[in-house]
């Protein structure tokens, strides 16, 4: 056997040690800046003749001024999440990968040069977010926002990472692979899939794209997406770090082998599953819904499967508890991961989510795993890295439990302020009498004024926290010098390594028991009236469980081949965590999409509105406002007719929405004007909506909108209409033949017209001089972006019901995702 | 047999004799110094993934593979009538005391009833027609002290105007045309307040029907 001495790469390690402080710091100062911008309404505020211009300059001039448009609330949001997510633990998960893949794999990382690429790279991509964001271009899908040529860059930067990875696995020094190892698998191959599925697009133009899927289906793979990102960047890397730096740092043994078999494969098949109960109550067919409860409610074990193992891992070294802070801030951040993990699959049970979703509980929901998981398994990976990489003490304990402490309060300050506002709020609007609400939305909100200030505080302090990390490690590093740690390894031949083939693995006995419950369980939830599959189910779970219980040795050994060999283990993840996508999504995106969906045909956008939809994707407007009135007595009471998918279906991207900051939009649109071909009025005139985006509060004194002045001076881009349409019409939408000429044209037209009503009205518009003529100031106002977002306005939501010859409305063809057995039986 | 499967194999002796003893098992491969206990799963935590398991499958026998239960848009078309009975109801209730004369001499006296119809005009109202009832200037809608009334200067119908907006067929103000406020957010009852308020601002208009 040869020894031979190795040095980690680990100053790859403390570039993206700190490339995740750095980013951290960004990514929680816009989190601020956003909070702060929802407390501009209050009272005590507004009256301040010290704390308004503060607030007002912060807030991106939600008060009565003009507006910095770089940083609305629309657009501030996403660079908050996109910050978050993958700039700061997108860092602090490659610092901990890169950290511990090595050493579990007893060898340095495969290629140096592809290890500096992809950091570069990687911080690249931030930087061309957090320019972009800002500018508004935006593919308007949440945590998907990046347009597509960083989309590639994000690619390729992954795929880089992923190909180091392997690498690295392939040229280890220890037989088998290490749970953490696992985790890692899993984020790096389920996260190419959602990624590349749900970045699926059609550029227009180098900043602009459309994606493939529109409506329903673009909400299925959005959400597929979204929750995943959540369960595959932010959960099963963290796990992963979780299992190598958790029992450094106690220096303890893992609690149970068999929990993390468990955990980690019920993790990786059933999250992809409950993407749907984002969309629960929505139009979204009924079997989707009740899937995306059902598996989440499933998770709920899985996930406290590993809370479980980590918490119980400390047993013995609880003492740890008080003097080393490593352990602190560990400790908590399995107990809030345990808490989110216990209050995700709460939240997705449809009765509670109709009280919870689109309300700031939801917003809470996400920071207590964020904040408390996410930012303290960082900081405490941090701390006990830190004096490791560079070869010293840490600078203060003292500073480091401050850290905790602070943090510690302004985690709670944020997820029980939000608590109260989201419940609180959500009952108000609920309340109803004799058919109709009882209070307007804009009076909800001086409910959660002051809910909203202490979650603000929160977030400030929590923020505050994170300074003394930065500024503690920063005082470690000068104290210590860069050191990379040497080993001595047995270096292992290449026949001793990943010698068990996928054969091997596919022709022992547990296999077909699993592989014959899950064939059963597709056939079942896809088409549940037959009996047969679910007779399959139980069949093969008997199956299972008997053979178990009869040779255990088996089956451990079983799995002791799969993880004998990286590359049978990744394949077999894969499927594992595809099934639940295919099942879910293949269906509707076969789905012809001109299909009369729910007897609704929706209406196709002209040339304005569709520019007007794109302004209205590019501000952000999702962030605070849904086009998607629930199922739910309530949401009818206030919005009128429940949303039916026909409604949305070529929108591209779809935007229900996800939070309801503001009142829903899909009643907003109306029937052309008397005496028009085009224009609309919907359920207000064009003029109303001019003064509201120029000032919301001119309207209501109480609203909480940002002002979007700026549009009455930003041009809108006609040009750029032709080559839209042509990449629609390629996707599907039946829009009609027209030249570029006369897209331009009527798109020029139709603005003009809303030009003239609004005009009528002698508006002030900052640009108008005195010797401006009327046509002038009418043929200048048409230009503007703020004309295109009217006219979609007045678009929102129109939709026809196709009749046949004998006038009576279509009948619906049949979804291809329903049950046709079952369509019977319903109707 | 190599040394490693020799080992492994001893491992698992060790492991089947830490079962039979009853023995927590430490696995004896170490990663990185890392090493691992084999430790049983908590029972409760297994009735909690099994119990969410069942759930599952009853409630998808339920509703899909014995269809036991009203689908969701059966359920919710279900609410919408419900909604639209109350509706009904809430406007057969008060329709009945409202015509040109109880509105002058009945609601337009009551103090309580113009303080709530004031309430709601400011808050509903007011950003179109004005706090002052000018509305700016008539930009931004219809002056409601100029003693011009569009569409009939009757009490009903100001209160038909506000109830279902600006009449269908009619050309509206350059264009602009007013929600049917009792269609989207005013109970009967608040629409009938609204109008008593605005009886008792323009008291000239209405006094040939004051008793």
């Amino acid at each position: 056997m040869n020894r031979a001495t190795i040095t980690y790469n680990d100053k790859c390690v403390r570039y993206f040690l700190w490339a995740s402080i750095i980013w951290a710091l960004v990514a929680m100062l816009a989190g601020v800046l956003a909070a702060l911008q929802m407390n501009i309404s209050m009272e005590v505020i507004r009256e301040s003749t010290v704390l308004r211009p503060i607030v007002e300059f912060l807030s991106g001039g939600t008060l009565e001024t003009e507006g910095i448009p770089y940083i609305t609330f629309g657009r501030l949001r996403p660079v908050h999440t996109n910050a978050a997510i993958f700039a700061f633990v997108g860092n602090m998960m490659f610092a901990g990968i890169y950290y511990s893949t090595q050493r579990l794999c007893r060898c340095r990382v495969a290629s140096d040069k592809l290890t500096w690429t992809h950091f570069w790279l990687w911080q690249l991509i931030i930087v061309a977010a957090a320019v972009t964001l800002p500018l508004g271009l935006t593919q308007g899908k949440e945590y998907a926002e990046l347009i597509w040529p960083i989309d590639l860059l994000v690619a390729i930067t992954w795929l880089i990472f992923g190909y180091n990875f392997f690498w690295t696995l392939i040229k280890r020094n220890e037989k088998s692979l290490y749970v953490s190892l696992w985790f890692y698998i899993a984020t790096i191959i389920t996260i190419t899939m959602l990624y590349v599925v749900n970045n699926l697009q059609i550029p227009t133009s180098l900043t602009h794209s459309y994606p493939i899927f529109g409506g329903v289906q673009d909400a299925l793979v959005q959400w597929w997406y979204g929750h995943n990102a959540v369960a595959f960047f932010l959960t099963t890397p963290i796990l992963g770090i979780m299992y190598y730096f958790l029992p450094k740092a106690a220096n303890r043994p893992v609690y149970s082998y068999r929990l993390s078999i468990i955990h980690f494969w019920a993790l990786v098949f059933i999250y992809i599953w409950a993407g749907p109960h984002h969309l629960l109550n929505t139009a979204l067919p009924e079997w989707l819904q009740i899937l995306g409860m059902l598996f989440s409610v499933i998770l709920w074990a899985p996930s406290w499967g590993g809370m479980l193992n980590g918490l119980l891992t400390l047993r013995g070294a609880w003492n740890k508890l008080q003097t080393d802070p490593v352990i602190k801030f560990f400790a908590a951040a399995l107990t809030f991961y345990g808490m989110a993990t216990f209050e995700g699959p709460l939240l997705s049970i449809k009765a509670v989510n109709a009280l919870s979703h689109y309300t700031d509980w939801t917003v809470g929901h996400v920071h207590s795993a964020t904040l408390g998981w996410n930012g303290f398994m960082a900081a405490g990976m941090f701390y006990w890295l830190a004096p490791r990489l560079w070869k010293t003490e840490l600078y203060s304990k003292t500073l480091a439990n401050a850290h905790f402490w602070i943090g510690f309060v302004g985690i709670l300050l944020y997820i029980s302020a939000l608590w109260i506002a989201g419940i609180g709020q959500s009952l108000a609007l609920n309340e109803t009498a004799n058919g109709y609400v009882v209070k307007q939305f804009v009076e909800t909100l001086d409910n959660i004024q002051s809910m909203l200030f202490m979650r603000s505080i929160g977030g400030a302090l929590y923020l505050v926290g994170f300074l003394l990390l930065a500024y503690n490690i920063f005082m470690t590093c000068r104290k210590g010098t860069a050191v990379d740690a040497t080993v001595e390894v047995t270096v292992r031949e290449r026949d001793e390594i990943d010698r068990v083939t996928l054969g091997t693995i596919v022709k022992q006995d547990p296999f077909a028991a699993v592989l014959g419950l899950l064939i059963a369980l597709v056939f079942w939830v896809t088409n549940p009236s037959n009996i047969f599959s679910l007779a399959g189910i139980i069949f093969f779970s008997v199956l299972a469980f008997v053979r178990f219980k009869k040779n255990v040795k088996k089956w451990n050994d079983w799995h002791e081949t799969i993880t004998a060999n990286y590359l049978p283990f990744t394949i077999v993840t894969f499927f594992a965590a595809a099934i639940g996508g295919a099942v879910q999504i293949i269906p509707n995106a076969l789905t012809a999409k001109a299909e009369v969906i729910d007897d609704r045909l929706q209406v196709v956008y002209t040339p304005l509105e569709l520019e007007g939809r794109d302004i209205y994707v590019a501000e952000g407007c999702h962030n605070c406002h849904s086009q998607m009135i629930r199922m739910l007595e309530t949401d009818y009471v206030r919005y009128g007719d429940y949303s039916r998918l026909g409604e949305s279906i070529y929108n591209y991207p779809f935007q229900w929405g996800s939070k309801r900051t503001g009142p829903d939009l899909a009643r907003e649109g109306g029937d052309i004007s008397q005496g028009s071909e085009v224009m609309r009025q919907g359920l207000r005139d064009n003029f109303w909506h001019f003064r509201h985006f120029m000032n919301p509060r001119d309207i209501d004194a109480r609203s909480n909108m940002p002002s979007y002045s700026s549009l009455a001076s930003s041009k809108t881009n006609f040009s750029g209409l032709p080559e839209k349409i042509r990449v629609q019409s390629l996707i599907g939408v039946p829009f009609p033949v027209m030249t570029p000429h006369e897209i331009e044209g009527h798109a020029q037209g139709q603005a003009l017209e809303i030009s003239k009503s609004i005009v009528a009205q002698n508006p002030f518009i900052s640009w108008v001089t005195p010797d401006m003529s009327r046509q002038k100031i009418e043929a200048e106002l048409a230009q503007k972006e703020i004309i295109a977002l009217i006219a979609y306005m007045q678009k929102i939501g129109v939709y026809e019901v196709p009749v046949d010859e004998d006038g009576k409305p279509k009948a619906a063809a049949p979804a291809p995702w329903e049950n046709p057995d079952q369509d019977k039986a319903k109707h | 047999m190599d040394k490693d499967s020799q080992q492994a194999d001893a491992d698992i002796r060790r492991a089947d004799y830490a079962t039979e003893k009853g023995e927590v098992i430490l696995r004896k491969h170490e990663y990185d110094g890392i090493q691992e206990y084999d430790q049983k799963l908590p029972n409760w935590w297994l009735v909690a993934l099994w119990a969410s398991i069942a759930a599952f499958i009853i409630y998808y026998t339920v509703y899909y593979t014995f269809d036991l239960m009203p689908s969701f848009s059966d359920e919710m078309d279900a609410k919408v009538e419900a909604v639209q009975e109350m509706r009904k109801k809430a406007l057969a209730e008060t329709l009945p005391k409202l015509n040109d004369n109880s509105l002058v001499n009945v609601w337009s006296t009551d103090a309580e009833i113009v303080a709530a119809g004031h309430k709601t005009y400011t808050a509903m109202c007011a950003a179109c027609h004005g706090a002052d009832y000018k509305a700016n200037g008539g930009t931004t809608g219809r002056a409601l002290d100029d003693g011009i009334w569009e569409y009939g200067g009757k009490p009903m119908d100001v209160f038909n105007v506000i109830n279902n907006g600006s009449p269908e067929g009619s050309k509206g103000l350059n264009g602009m045309k007013m929600v049917a406020w009792g269609e989207t957010a005013l109970t009967p009852k608040q629409v009938a307040e609204v109008t008593a308020f605005i009886i008792s601002i323009n008291p000239a208009d209405f006094a040939d029907l004051k008793n």
